[in-house]
């Protein structure tokens, strides 16, 4: 009991004397238990809709538009055994969006917050090497990272391949992060620049933001899905090689 | 500077997402049938572009901070 | 899962007092808030909610999802049964019909042939019954004529024999007498 009291008056004094910018680990906590709150109350409710044929109650309408938009990305994206990855991909979805709509209204969300997209990104980039190797096998999974088969005097030029891909799977989750929390964090920066220039006279210009943070919630977690279930894609299609080698040249870009 | 440097990134970005979206429409205009395939892709497109101009904007301010 | 996430939120909690590296102070001195108590909580928190969301919300919306579509698709099945065994009931019952209609048809055409048939032979014996009433009528004529030049005949010869008597002023009425005024009359006959 006194250490956890300890360990609360630390993190208060923490939270007090913060020296990075943003919420502190108890803000984050808090924020996070009031995400997890409200998304918890969405579903009490809308399971209380699932005895009937056809949903009538509009919070299960909502669930279930979700459910078939997500699986119809998963499917597309990823072929036919892209339905077992749903439960993985709507948890995203409704996590960072729902945190995103919280972040129109509070001054503070959780993917406002670099740490919390990162665990999000170390997480998923970490779930795609595991599939990868369910599917592939180890050595077939580390193969993939060696790029085409070049031949016995590419050697040198293989291995080269394979470092600046391990490179790149590790700045995946830097990429996947700092999207996320720029386009977040940077609405939130906008909205207060923008109200600081009309602080004389009285008017919140940074509220006129307001649809574009709207439409930046949706796009964002739209792409986090999209670019997971592409990773997805990318390390579990092994007998189709062309396309997998194109859609690793659009995941390469960056 | 620090300014000007973001102006000239923020422009290079917008330059990047007009053509994506140029490109994009064109395409959809062409072939209404594909509007779902080149939404995603061109949403992908987008981030990747905006990316960029994150990047600069988070690592601009440690390098030229006090400069 | 849910037991490794515990851990990583308690060394993510531990780790936000007490990690302290020159590496990400200098990120964060270059604007990248990191903090890597927070980010390992975090992920700890994913792992304890992804099972918990699968079991108590994602796989029974799944479930009833794709009962719902099942039931659909096997409700459209069930309608597409029904209705090609209403096209198979409805072209047997036209063919029934069909067959109906044709042997009413027969029968009607039958009924027709025959009486026609009837009518014909009816009309046959009619006109034959008038033909043969014609010729008896004819041959009644024929008759009264035959009769009536028999007596015609009769009384001119015994008319002549009375003359013959008187001019003569004696009996000629004798079987020879007679029969020559008979042949003469005859070959008057014949010359008329």
């Amino acid at each position: 009991m006194h250490a956890l009291l300890q360990l609360g008056q630390t993190l208060f004094a923490a939270a007090n004397s913060g020296p990075v910018e943003g919420a502190s680990f108890l803000g984050l906590a808090v924020y996070f238990g009031l995400l997890l709150a409200i998304l918890a109350g969405l579903m009490a409710y809308a399971k209380r809709g699932f005895g009937v044929q056809v949903f009538k109650n509009p919070i299960t309408v909502l669930f279930e538009h979700l459910y078939l938009f997500i699986e119809n990305m998963c499917v597309g994206s990823i072929g036919p055994n892209g339905r077992k990855y749903i439960p993985y991909i709507m948890t995203l979805w409704m996590v960072i969006f729902l945190s995103n709509v919280m972040a129109l209204f509070f001054p503070e969300a959780p993917t406002a917050d670099l740490n919390f997209n990162l665990g999000l990104a170390v997480m998923t980039i970490l779930y795609v090497q595991i599939e990868g190797i369910r599917t592939n096998g180890f050595f077939g999974h580390l193969k993939h990272f060696a790029g085409p088969k070049l031949g016995i005097w590419m050697i040198p030029i293989s291995g080269m391949i394979f470092c600046i891909e391990i490179i790149s799977e590790l700045m995946k989750n830097l990429s996947l992060s700092l999207r996320l929390y720029g386009n977040i964090h940077g609405g939130h920066m906008a909205v207060e620049s923008m109200n600081a220039l009309g602080t004389s006279i009285y008017i919140p210009i940074g509220a006129f933001l307001m649809p574009l943070k709207v439409l930046t919630c949706v796009v964002q977690a739209l792409i986090f899905t999209l670019l997971t279930c592409v990773y997805l894609s990318l390390v579990t299609h092994h007998d189709v090689e062309d396309h997998a080698e194109a859609a690793s040249s659009v995941a390469h870009a960056h | 500077m620090l300014g000007l440097g973001l102006g000239i990134a923020a422009l290079g970005c917008g330059l990047g997402l007009g053509w994506i979206g140029n490109g994009a429409l064109q395409g959809m205009a062409r072939q209404p049938e594909a509007i779902g395939k080149l939404q995603i892709q061109m949403l992908i497109a987008l981030a990747f572009v905006e990316l960029v101009f994150l990047l600069t904007l988070f690592i601009a301010p440690g390098n030229f901070a006090g400069k | 899962m849910a037991f490794g996430g515990i851990i990583l939120m308690v060394l993510g909690t531990y780790g936000s007092v007490n990690w302290h590296f020159s590496f990400i102070e200098s990120l964060n001195k270059m604007g990248l808030p990191i903090e890597p108590g927070k980010t390992v909580a975090t992920i700890g928190v994913m792992l304890i909610l992804l099972p918990v969301l699968r079991y108590f919300f994602i796989g029974p919306l799944q479930e009833v999802i794709d009962h719902r579509n099942h039931e659909l698709e096997s409700t459209f099945a069930e309608a597409e049964n029904l209705r090609g065994e209403m096209k198979k009931m409805r072209s047997d019952f036209e063919a029934r019909l069909a067959e109906t209609e044709a042997t009413a048809r027969e029968q009607i055409q039958n009924q027709i042939r025959e009486a026609q048939n009837l009518r014909q032979q009816l009309m046959n014996e009619a006109a034959e019954r008038a033909d043969t009433m014609v010729r008896q009528a004819q041959m009644e004529i024929e008759q009264e004529k035959l009769n009536a030049l028999m007596v015609i005949r009769s009384h001119v010869v015994d008319l002549t024999l009375a003359a013959a008597e008187k001019v003569i002023g004696e009996n000629m009425d004798t079987d020879k007498n007679r029969r020559l005024i008979n042949e003469y009359i005859e070959t008057l006959e014949v010359s008329a």
